[in-house]
């Protein structure tokens, strides 16, 4: 067990090298951080200033180099254009983008859940129907769309909710609802495939047989243990739902991490970039480890495969 | 203390001699209400220290609230004194000296001295500060309210750098600074602006207070509250809802919504950055670009003020130069006419009876709805463009390392006046220049140095003839930023300052009385 | 030798029902939407009233033509700059299948040859493929979708390259676990006993085993590349106009929402959503069908 989990550990330590140089180098092609920070026009004076404080006069590997160094010290540099400590501006916001995530995830497996099971049980009847088809629709609608129908009509028309920004529960309702609409098909999917392994288990067929009748089963046996692989999902997906709310925090102007990275591609902001890569990335390295772990735990035989 | 209020009031609008926009009831209220703009953009730390202020406008936004310079950009002015009541230069060119405001105070209480105007000077390291480095030889103090700066040579463009074109005549207090550290500043900045720090959320939400010790008066509104909203329709959506006063740029068709919503108003403002196509290969004979009656095709091709109508409700300019009309030197042009007919016969005259295959038009992403009309109207004459958007950051790059071909659509929004927008885009050598002409170029040396405001204009004057004679670039407009205002302000104060798009200054903004 | 002419492919579960019951519960309705929009695609140019790309501002905002101020001529309405909406949805279903198709083909291509790559070879290439796999996969999609606009520089084709490079690492994870498991199975021991080649192996006993799972997958994939594809629009780093792709008309027309131009959004929204709503009801089908173990797509 010792053994499997250094080397998922060294796997993981390796993968996120991987991630740091990918990362590295794609930001630094992308184009001159120096450029944005000033108008066309501006003197090759003001420029070089700027790539001299950077550090951006150096050499890449050098840059990479002292990169990593500064990692390896829990430092992820300071931001260009913010000119604060990258883990600073990323603590500011995780607070944000963990909270939305989960009331989003909330929502995605209230809806995900019971149209799975549904699917699971009731295959072709009408609220079948009628889940199935409200879950995949979450997923057939971009969410920029699915956010400004929702201005459109709460904050606009009804006067009900405000239109951006965070602060009180009234603010998160809407973002939520467009980020945890597109996680409820995947929720719903594994739902239902988990329930009915599960339903084709021994044990509910023996359930079965002693006469249980068909909602004890479904309720007691079957739903318990079919949960445990949604569990898991929802546990990657929530580490997914921080890095990927970036539209959803843009049009709903939620301060969370997913803006911050997308401001830091657009203003070429390199450490910001680097940082909430990485840091993201490690979030969803560290989660991936403990399913690995916890299954391995679970079923030995997972430890014996390559 | 409203007494007093008052007579500083009186005594600040007898020294401006009136100010424009500066008239005000005479109620001597305490600053009251909240003013809440929704920001387009992300709100940077560097914003909030003058000493960083890179060459674009948008810190400016930030800058108006908490600080002052020795001279700025006013209603009355461009530039016009400010912590400075007067300046003066020297009859040899080499010296400029700045006499400054009695009774101006920082946010802590101390007064302003020409020794904080001296640090600030020598802290800063935005935009221009190697070039004013390289030119200033000396700043001396002779007293706490004099200034001196002593040149090197000659540099008739001083004082556009020092209080238009840089952030260099802000000013911070030194003993604060001193004292706190630079860390420290950026956290909690003091400054000698209408509104002091309250709180700052990087990139989210800056909270401002009003500081009721303001040389100038004291502001009407209590607290400034700026959000960053970056969704266009998200910002229109909450200055609707009666979440944000003011909504910095709304475009278009929202702009249009904007216009029709009871209550809510439009506010235009035109800003330093006229918007062209440029050529660069006009200067390979084996182009077609080469030809400038092609060139003068595409500029007779466009319905500028249908494309103004239709993207920025007309409010653009139509200038028909590529020096913002605002800037110092500035010559007016012939407008553009829309004349597709003549484009047509231009192109054939040029060997183009049946139009031709133009390749690529490159443009900033951000902008790319003018290049699809521009694009359309080419194509009406025959000018076959493709369109090809860039991201910004990528844009601007592939510019300035002279990649793109064909049609670039451009423009620039960086301070200055005439020249150093001609050094940049028109004069060999330029960052932006994929070529150039040796009349235009043997131009610009003579202008540098010419020390008689007259000549030098002269000089600046035929420049931007040759410019138009050679059709080297072709204006679209001088791009007009759209805001929208709520119902419950009385003076939003857009407009005040020429050529400045935001909201400013904030002293100035009023609250309807509820 | 005789051995390794002979492909064993291993029957779906589902086997036990004949081939004309299991086509009988086709999914009659995905299927004809994805027809009718495979027909506007190969035959936009017929279909279209109006050339896509072209329009005039003073035309511009024009209603469907049963609202007030619509025209016969442009059926749905203009857009923004008066181009002719059906025009725009009828030849952005050649955009939309073309980046969908290519993308998810593009990745599924890559993503299956490295996974089986990775499953059967193991040791160092298993090694390499999957730590990529893995800070590929640890890369937020739309953040790696924005570098390559940014790098590459927009175009239909670009687009269709940066979602083929994002997704193809879903493709190899499921891949290589199929495979790790069919490398244990008789048949493929009787071929290595039979002195097969490891190419040879591969190709012919491998990847037939695992094409079933890349099908669901290509198809469940389609949906989040068309969503993904009008998300980078939105970002400013999509299909670049004035080609009409779906995902920009959306994007494009947003503004238009809260003035009441709904066509402009409303109708690529719904093209969209039907696209996308039949590739994921075809993907659960198909899914059923041909691998019920199936998860977590």
């Amino acid at each position: 067990m010792k053994q499997f989990v250094t080397r998922r550990l060294g796997y993981s330590l390796l993968s996120l090298l991987v991630l740091s140089l990918t990362i590295f180098f794609f930001v630094r092609v992308t184009g001159d951080p120096a450029a944005l920070l000033v108008e066309p026009g501006a003197s090759e004076d003001d420029i070089a200033a700027i790539h001299h404080k950077f550090g951006l006069d150096k050499p890449l590997w050098a840059q990479y180099g002292l990169f990593m160094m500064s990692l390896l010290r829990g430092d992820f540099g300071q931001s260009f254009y913010y000119q604060t400590p990258v883990l600073d501006l990323y603590f500011d916001r995780l607070p944000n983008s963990l909270l939305l995530a989960l009331v989003a995830m909330a929502f995605s497996l209230a809806v995900g859940i019971p149209t799975g099971i549904l699917a699971a049980v009731r295959v072709g009847r009408f609220w079948d129907s009628a889940g199935k088809l409200f879950a995949l629709l979450g997923l057939s609608l971009p969410s920029f769309f699915v956010g400004l129908v929702l201005i459109l009509l709460f904050s606009v028309y009804l006067g009900w909710l405000p239109s951006s920004g965070s602060g009180g529960v009234l603010h998160i309702l809407m973002p939520a609802f467009a980020l945890g609409w597109y996680f409820a098909a995947a929720h719903m999917r594994l739902t239902r495939s988990s329930m009915l392994e599960v339903l084709g288990s021994e044990y509910v067929k023996l359930a079965r047989l002693k006469g249980l009748p068909q909602s004890w089963v479904i309720g007691k046996h079957a739903f318990k243990n079919a949960l445990i692989p949604v569990v898991t999902l929802a546990g990657i997906n929530l580490v997914l739902m921080i890095n990927v709310a970036v539209v959803v925090e843009t049009v709903f102007a939620w301060p969370g991490v997913g803006r911050l990275l997308y401001e830091g591609i657009s203003f070429r902001d390199f450490p910001v970039v680097q940082g909430i890569v990485i840091m993201g990335g490690t979030m969803i390295v560290v989660v991936n480890l403990l399913v690995d772990v916890v299954y391995a735990v679970i079923d030995p035989r997972i430890r014996l495969e390559k | 203390m409203t007494v007093t209020t008052r007579r500083r009031d009186v005594l600040a609008l007898a020294a401006l001699g009136m100010a424009a926009g500066a008239v005000r009831p005479a109620k001597a209220a305490a600053p009251s209400g909240q003013l809440t703009v929704g920001v387009h953009i992300t709100l940077a730390p560097t914003w909030l220290d003058p000493a960083e202020t890179a060459g674009i406008i948008t810190p400016f936004m930030v800058l108006y609230a908490l600080h002052d310079a020795v001279a700025k950009p006013m209603p009355q002015g461009n530039p016009s004194p400010s912590l400075a009541e007067s300046w003066s230069a020297g009859e040899d060119g080499l010296s400029y000296e700045f006499v400054l405001r009695k009774g101006a105070k920082f946010h802590n209480g101390e007064p302003v001295t020409a020794d904080d105007v001296k640090f600030s000077f020598e802290r800063y390291r935005g935009a221009a500060h190697g070039l004013l480095k390289e030119r200033v030889a000396a700043v001396e103090t002779p007293d706490p309210q004099r200034v001196v700066f002593k040149l090197k040579n000659p540099w008739p463009d001083f004082i556009t750098f020092y209080t238009v074109a840089s952030g260099a005549g802000w000013v911070v207090p030194r003993k604060y600074v001193e004292k706190v550290g630079e860390d420290g500043f950026k956290k909690a900045p003091i400054g000698a602006g209408p509104y002091k720090f309250v709180s700052f959320t990087p990139g989210i939400e800056l909270v401002m207070e009003a500081f009721d010790g303001y040389w100038r008066k004291t502001p009407s509104v209590k607290r400034i509250v700026m959000k960053v909203i970056p969704d266009e329709s998200t910002r229109l959506a909450a200055l609707k809802n009666g979440e944000v006063d003011i909504a910095y740029s709304i475009r278009a068709e929202l702009a249009e919504e904007l216009q029709r919503t009871p209550g809510l108003t439009l506010r235009p403002t035109v800003g330093s950055a006229p918007y062209y196509m440029y050529f660069p290969e006009q200067w390979d004979p084996k182009s077609p670009w080469h030809d400038q009656r092609v060139r003068l095709a595409t500029k007779f091709a466009l319905d500028y003020n249908t494309i103004n109508k239709a993207l920025t409700l007309g409010h653009s300019h139509i200038t028909g130069s590529v020096i913002p009309e605002n800037f110092e030197f500035y010559e007016k042009l012939a407008p553009p006419v829309y004349d597709p007919d003549k484009a047509r016969q231009l192109l054939a005259e040029a060997g183009h009876p049946g139009g031709f295959d133009a390749g690529f038009y490159t443009c900033d992403a951000a902008y790319a709805n003018l290049g699809e009309a521009v694009i359309n109207y080419l194509g009406e004459v025959g000018i076959r463009a493709k369109l090809r958007p860039l991201e910004r950051a990528a844009f601007f790059k592939g510019y300035a390392d002279k990649k793109y071909k064909n049609i670039i659509q451009g423009a620039s929004g960086a301070f200055g006046n005439a020249a150093t927008r001609l050094e940049e885009f028109v004069v060999k050598g330029g960052n932006y220049a994929y070529g150039s002409y040796p009349e235009i170029d043997e131009l610009f040396p003579l202008q540098a140095v010419e020390l008689d405001r007259a000549k030098r204009a002269a000089i600046l004057t035929k420049m931007q003839h040759l410019l138009d004679d050679r059709t080297m670039y072709v204006s679209i407009w001088q791009l007009a930023f759209i805001s929208g205002v709520g119902p419950r302000l009385a003076e939003s104060g857009f407009g005040l300052i020429k050529g400045f798009v935001y909201t400013a200054p904030y002293e100035d903004i009023t609250l309807k009385s509820a | 030798m005789s051995m390794s002419s002979e492909t064993i492919v291993l029957p779906p579960s589902v086997s036990t029902r004949s081939a004309a019951s299991r086509l009988g519960d086709l999914p009659m309705i995905p299927i004809i939407i994805l027809a009718v929009i495979a027909f506007m695609a190969i035959f936009a140019d017929v279909l279209a009233p109006h050339n896509p790309e072209v329009g005039a501002l003073t035309a511009r905002f024009k209603p469907p033509f049963w609202q007030t101020g619509g025209t016969m001529d442009h059926i749905l309405g203009t857009d923004q700059l008066g181009r002719d909406v059906l025009s725009r949805l009828i030849f952005g279903a050649r955009v939309s299948m073309v980046v969908g198709f290519t993308a998810v083909i593009f990745a599924g291509v890559v993503g299956t040859v490295l996974g089986i790559l990775a499953g059967y070879l193991g040791g160092w290439a298993d090694q390499v493929i999957m730590r990529i796999t893995d800070a590929w996969l640890a890369l937020p999609a739309l953040t790696f979708a924005i570098f390559l606009a940014a790098i590459v520089g927009p175009s239909m084709w670009n687009i269709v390259i940066i979602l083929g490079l994002v997704y193809w690492t879903r493709y190899a994870r499921v891949v290589r676990g199929e495979v790790l498991s069919l490398k244990e199975r008789e048949f493929v021991r009787l071929a290595i006993v039979a002195g097969c080649s490891k190419a040879t192996i591969m190709r012919r006993h491998i990847l037939p085993n695992v094409v079933n799972s890349a099908i669901v997958l290509a198809t469940l994939m389609l949906g989040v590349v068309i969503v993904t594809e009008a998300s980078l629009s939105f970002l400013g780093v999509g299909v670049p106009p004035p080609k009409p792709a779906w995902g920009l008309m959306l994007s494009d027309g947003k503004q238009g929402l809260m003035v009441g131009y709904w066509w402009l959004t409303v109708l690529p929204g719904c093209c969209i959503m039907l696209m996308v709503l039949s590739a994921n009801l075809l993907g659960d089908w198909l899914r059923v069908k041909l691998d019920p173990q199936l998860r977590q797509l």
